[in-house]
């Protein structure tokens, strides 16, 4: 079963003050099934955040067509929950409170929601500080409930942008194995962007590298290490290093051509030929 | 945070001298003293007057100015209670409170509604916002001679002029705190399925409180110094009237009293209303940095 599927998504930004149109996303396609764990991965500024942002309903798509859970996506909506870097808590909501926001809405009755949110925050490590405010708990603890916020709604996908990112390299770790955990027990459909590649394979089923801007997708690589995943174990299993391995080079492949293309005056002109063909 | 300030008083474990090498014992027992005063409320609100009391003592005791223009907290002290035997100023305070209450609340009944609808709807909001300026520029007392015209030497004029003052500081204000709430709690609260409608209750208008609560507070201090303009300028009874009535028969310490009054009024309405209310609010939620933090 396909939870999302993304085909010859393509997305042009136009700058506010020159006018001029940018080629962000050339033409990406790629699908993610239900239950299944999808990376994203490219060089910065290729669009990862924008493919994500699209499936969201934040932004609008140029061409092309995003379908979750069998519904063409037009502007956000619950099928689709968002965990996003900055955590973006509630900060007037308790723990629990921000657990429960989606349920609320759905209109789940009072001690049926609560009773959930406090079975989600068990499950991320967070139970017993239901009454906690947002501002009272650690970065690694906020970005807990923001998991246990979009699980406690049952999206079909839930989709995440680099959420470890601010997070010390230590807490990243523990993170990491925990939603592994997580993933492993509940199966839910998670769309995952980051730039780590080591972050990318440990989490992954299979992981989409797109190209730089205008990005493509350049390959889709398969992580068929077995689950339950550990870091320790997996830092020293030979297929871990080949798959990551493997990501790098089709990563640096890209940055290398990035580089000299943004070295070369010929090749900023040409960047913006291509941004003018694809109006 | 607030609650930082309740923890337990720190005690000296029992037997062991709490005297930092070369302290006397005299010097211990003040620090503890000053310790234990620091912890206190009242101490906390009110000690700050004690030193500029003092001063203003200091300065009529001697004599720098005549007593014709400055008078002692004796004076104004006996002066209060002349005026409350007499019933004066108590009917005065109640003047001015109900025309504060009048024009606060007409401020606030229309200044937020009209903050939140200007903020949320871009079109509105580009047809007001050079209204909103002008006529925030044009001085809530510059209003007062044609109110007079209008409404005479009434309530209702000193209630326009403190609603005047009010609302646009208070719109401004509303409209900087829907701007500030974060984009990424917006769109948050949309995919986990909140309506329009619900953002805005569940998102915008706690997300722009502590704006809207600075607003508030700036308003009411507005209002205040409005409604003692208005009295003196209108003057048919009130606090502002008072003073403004003392200095015409030379009375100068009514005019130091009404000064008090004033003062004492405000700091008692921001420590028992407006800092409350903020500290359970948008300070609790770690919002805003509270004044008492620790950190
Ligand atoms: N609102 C916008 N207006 C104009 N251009 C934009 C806008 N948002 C993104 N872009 C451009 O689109 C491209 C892709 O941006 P995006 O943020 O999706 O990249 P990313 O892959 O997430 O990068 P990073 O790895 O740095 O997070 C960038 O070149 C960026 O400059
Ligand atoms: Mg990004």
């Amino acid at each position: 079963m396909t939870a999302l599927e993304i085909t010859g998504l393509q997305k042009n930004y136009v700058d506010a003050y020159s006018g001029e149109e940018v080629t962000a996303i050339g033409d990406v396609s790629f699908s993610v099934n239900e239950g299944e764990f999808v990376s994203v991965l490219g060089p910065s500024g290729c669009g990862k955040t924008t493919v994500l942002n699209i499936v969201a309903g934040f932004v609008n798509l140029t061409e092309g067509e995003v379908v979750v859970d069998g519904r063409a996506v037009s502007g956000p909506g619950p099928d689709r929950g968002v965990v996003f870097q900055s955590h973006a808590l509630f900060p007037w909501k308790t723990v629990l409170g921000n657990v429960v926001f989606g349920l609320r809405m759905k209109g789940v009755p009072r001690a049926e929601r609560d009773a959930k949110g406090k079975e989600f925050l068990e499950l991320v490590g967070l139970g017993g500080f239901g009454h906690k405010y947002p501002h009272e708990l650690s970065g690694g603890m906020q970005q807990r409930l923001g998991v246990a916020r979009v699980l406690a709604n049952e999206p079909a996908v839930m989709l995440m942008d680099e959420p470890f990112a601010s997070i010390d390299a230590q807490t990243r770790r523990k993170l990491q194995e925990d939603l592994t955990r997580i993933f492993e027990k509940r199966h839910p459909t998670v769309f995952f962007v980051t730039h780590d590649v080591d972050e990318a394979v440990f989490l992954s089923d299979r992981i989409v590298v797109l190209s730089k801007r205008p990005s493509r997708v350049r390959e889709i690589v398969t992580v068929d290490l077995p689950r339950p995943r550990e870091w320790r174990t997996a830092l020293e299993t030979p297929e871990f290093r080949e798959i990551a391995n493997r990501v790098n080079e089709l990563l640096v492949d890209d940055e290398g051509a990035a580089a000299g293309a943004d070295e070369d005056p010929g090749g900023a002109t040409d960047a913006d030929g291509t941004a003018v063909a694809g109006v | 945070m607030a609650s930082d300030t309740a923890e337990p008083v720190r005690r000296t474990p029992a037997g062991r001298t709490p005297r930092k090498s070369g302290a006397s014992p005299g010097v211990v027992r003040a620090r503890k003293v000053w310790l234990w005063l620091t912890r206190r409320a009242a101490f906390r609100n009110l000690g700050p007057f004690v030193p500029v009391i003092a001063l203003w003592w200091l300065v009529a005791e001697m004599g720098v100015f005549d007593e014709a223009f400055f008078v002692g907290p004796p004076r104004v002290v006996e002066e209060f209670g002349d005026l409350m035997e007499k019933g004066i100023l108590p009917g005065y305070l109640t003047d001015s409170l109900t025309r504060l209450a009048y024009g606060v609340g007409f401020g606030l009944a229309i200044g937020l509604p009209m903050g939140f609808v200007v903020a949320m709807f871009a079109k509105v909001r580009r047809f007001f916002w050079p209204i909103l300026l002008f006529f925030q520029a044009v001085a809530d007392i510059a209003w007062l001679p044609i109110v007079i015209v209008w409404f005479g030497f009434s309530l209702t004029a000193v209630t326009f002029v403190i609603v005047y003052t009010i609302v646009f500081p208070l719109m401004l204000s509303v409209v900087a705190g829907v701007e500030q709430v974060p984009r990424e709690l917006l769109r948050a609260a949309r995919s986990l399925g909140a309506g329009r409608t619900r953002v805005f209750f569940e998102v915008i208008l706690p997300g722009a409180l502590p704006s809207v609560a600075g607003g508030v507070r700036t308003g009411l201090g507005y209002g205040w110094r409005a409604l003692v303009a208005a009295e003196i300028i209108v003057g048919t009874s009130g606090v502002g009237f008072m003073m403004f009535d003392a200095r015409r028969v030379g009375d100068i310490s009514q005019v130091f009293l009404g000064m008090a009054v004033l003062g004492i009024l405000w700091y008692a309405l921001d420590a028992m209303v407006l800092a409350p209310f903020e500290r359970a609010t948008v300070e609790r939620w770690g919002m805003v940095r509270s004044l008492e933090a620790d950190g």
